[in-house]
């Protein structure tokens, strides 16, 4: 008998609709939150017009994590382009290196980064010191310690995706434009860096959708003065009890990136991000 | 608490499940093996037996160790019922999602009066019994419905005496005044006892806080918000003043004397103007100890616990018979003592709980 669907699909069906109604479901709990309380329709989304508190909130969050995205994907790219040339035993080297600080959890990150910069910190203490500052310099507590302390947090996984899509580029191909008369600087920017194109946007895509939820970073780091989406939706479900408002700005942040997504895929096949081919 | 939660019910499952023959010994064995359990003591009566103990949600730390020997070991020679801890922190948007689960695992929560008050408005608590428990025992106003004040912690700064060497600042008014104390200063984040504070410092009388004016206080707060920094846990704002990041910190009250021995007498606690909470014992609706939890707010009430939990934890007593036991050295950091009264001002648990939204929101709107 011949199905209208591969026989494969059958055997995995059962398990798909479990993992999609356990995945599906509380999403679709949230959404219905989010028109549900505290009375039904959608007068939690026309708060976005009103409340200028929300856009306020919601701004500081995209010019942050587009910033990180940003300065993450940059770094993240040179340290890349560094481990693809580097052979051997170097190469593990850094690798573990790498592997390693993703271990270490995001509040040991974050009290260093109190100590190395803040006020009284080894940096601004040795500086002050050395006679070059009579004030410490404020780069804790405000959005530069933020933007410091999600960079770092952040670069290990722009340097993977970033890293991978190099390492499939035939090293004959940089090879062959010089060979052709081209400069260092023309084959990077014209051969070597739009062949890494799908490990960029990869990279660019991951940083920033985790950069979204970041709670723990800004609210330290910030002072209390950046902030951002992730802390505000616990605040407004854990004290004020505003579910409803919570729930509105779960949602558009999963709209929001949903959105990105369907953008991006006008200017590119997707499925390379992801693995796929890239015919 | 989600682990052991887990771990637990998993346990209880297993035992019903071997009691009804539907899982082998070997099996059960193994499960108790994972769990780290041992198989008697889930067995040992019915698997409903582990319903009989008090389970506490308070908020870490110390806590666990201090409530446990200043209460629980009374409680637990009393009426042979142990006391048990979840230490997650009991936050209003956690005890109303659990009561409306229907899977209640706390019995009493370590929170604040607000909550009383937001919490029972709305049916999620379990009203007190006041013949169990003694309303006399506590300060005037603050035995409830659906909550009972048990400790007051509070609201207070401390300054740099390095910073200011000449006149030391001695009111919020001097903490708000950044031209005659220029320095960094700390606030609480979550809008408690800053909006009160900024309140005291434009002027209002410490007894006429309440209905508090946000707008006045949120002008007062945007004034400094330059030279401000704001925390949102006990830790951080110990960190922030003894990293010496701001010259003045508000600080939650029963902090002050273990950071003025850690700086070495360099930061000082000024109890003038101190804005004192009240702590509260509330009950989630459904609590799976049922009646016996009054018995244990009742344990928390006697006089021995009171200044037991003072000596651990720094909490000041509510109890009016403790307060007028307490030893003179530890009387300038105990809200209540007879020197510090006069000068603190007293919360109001009934407008924070219907007003908590609002005010949190607009402050938030302000510091950001």
């Amino acid at each position: 008998m011949r199905l209208p669907i591969k026989s494969g699909w059958l055997l995995v069906l059962p398990f798909l609709l479990l993992v999609g109604g356990l995945f599906l479901g509380p999403i679709l709990n949230v959404l219905w939150i989010s028109v549900t309380d505290p009375a039904p329709g959608f007068g939690n989304y026309a708060q976005l017009g009103s409340s200028d508190t929300l856009r306020r909130i919601l701004w500081t969050t995209l010019r942050v994590c587009v910033i990180c995205t940003a300065f993450s994907v940059i770094l993240g790219y040179s340290i890349a382009y560094a481990m693809v040339h580097a052979t051997g035993p170097a190469q593990s080297r850094m690798v573990g290196l790498l592997l390693i600080s993703f271990w270490i959890s995001v509040l040991v990150r974050t009290f260093s980064w109190l100590m190395l910069l803040g006020r009284n910190g080894v940096v601004n203490s040795g500086l002050e010191a050395l006679g070059i500052i009579t004030a410490p310099i404020a780069f804790m507590r405000n959005e530069l310690g933020v933007l410091i302390g999600m960079v770092h947090y952040m670069v290990p996984y722009a340097v993977l995706p970033i890293f991978a899509a190099m390492q499939s580029i035939d090293a004959r191909v940089v090879q062959a434009s010089r060979s052709l008369g081209g400069s260092g600087a023309q084959t990077f920017w014209r051969i070597y860096l739009p062949l890494t194109k799908p490990g960029v946007v990869a990279a660019s895509l991951v940083v920033f959708i985790i950069n979204l939820g970041f709670y723990v970073i800004p609210a330290v780091l910030g002072g209390g003065k950046v902030l951002m989406v992730a802390e505000y939706i616990s605040v407004q479900v854990l004290i004020t009890l505003q579910w409803g408002t919570a729930a509105m700005l779960a949602a558009i942040l999963l709209f929001g990136v949903l959105a990105l997504m369907f953008i991006m895929s006008r200017f590119m096949k997707l499925s390379t991000v992801f693995g796929g081919a890239r015919t | 608490m989600h682990d052991k939660n887990f771990m637990r019910e998993t346990l209880l499952q297993g035992a019903q499940a071997f009691q009804a023959g539907k899982m082998e010994r070997r099996s059960f064995l193994a499960l108790c093996g994972i769990a780290g359990f041992a198989s008697a003591s889930v067995l040992a009566g019915k698997a409903e037996a582990a319903a009989s103990e008090i389970v506490m949600w308070n908020w870490g730390g110390q806590s666990e160790e201090c409530h446990q020997s200043a209460i629980g070991v009374a409680f637990t020679k009393d009426t042979g019922i142990p006391l048990k801890f979840d230490t997650s922190g009991p936050l209003q948007g956690k005890i109303k999602e659990m009561v409306d689960s229907g899977h209640v695992t706390a019995d009493v929560c370590d929170a604040d009066l607000f909550d009383a008050v937001a919490l029972g408005k709305t049916g999620h608590l379990e009203a007190l019994d006041y013949s169990v428990i003694d309303k006399t025992k506590t300060v005037d106003g603050y035995a409830l419905e659906f909550g009972i004040s048990i400790i007051l912690y509070g609201y207070a700064f401390m300054y740099d005496t390095q910073a200011y060497p000449d006149g030391a600042p001695a009111s919020w008014a001097d903490f708000f005044d950044t031209a005659k104390f220029p320095g960094q200063r700390s606030l609480y984040k979550w809008a408690n006892g800053s909006l009160e504070a900024a309140l005291m410092a434009d002027g209002v009388e410490k007894d006429k806080l309440y209905p508090l004016d946000i707008d006045r206080a949120i002008k007062k707060i945007t004034a400094i918000k330059a030279d401000t920094i704001y925390w949102g846990s006990g830790s951080e704002a110990h960190d922030m003043i003894v990293n010496g990041e701001v010259s003045m910190g508000m600080v939650w009250q029963n902090r002050g004397r273990s950071i003025e021995t850690e700086t070495n007498g360099r930061y000082k606690l000024v109890m003038n103007q101190a804005l004192a909470m009240p702590g509260a014992y509330i009950v989630p609706k459904g609590n799976p100890g049922g009646a016996d939890v009054m018995k244990f707010i009742a344990t928390a009430q006697s006089v021995p616990a009171q200044l037991d939990l003072f000596a651990c934890l720094g909490m000041t007593p509510t109890n009016p018979e403790a307060i007028a036991q307490m030893a003179e050295v530890d009387q300038p950091y105990s809200i209540t003592s007879a020197a510090n009264m006069p000068m603190i001002a007293l919360n109001d648990p009934t407008w924070w709980g219907e007003n908590t939204d609002a005010a949190v929101n607009a402050f938030l709107a302000a510091i950001s």
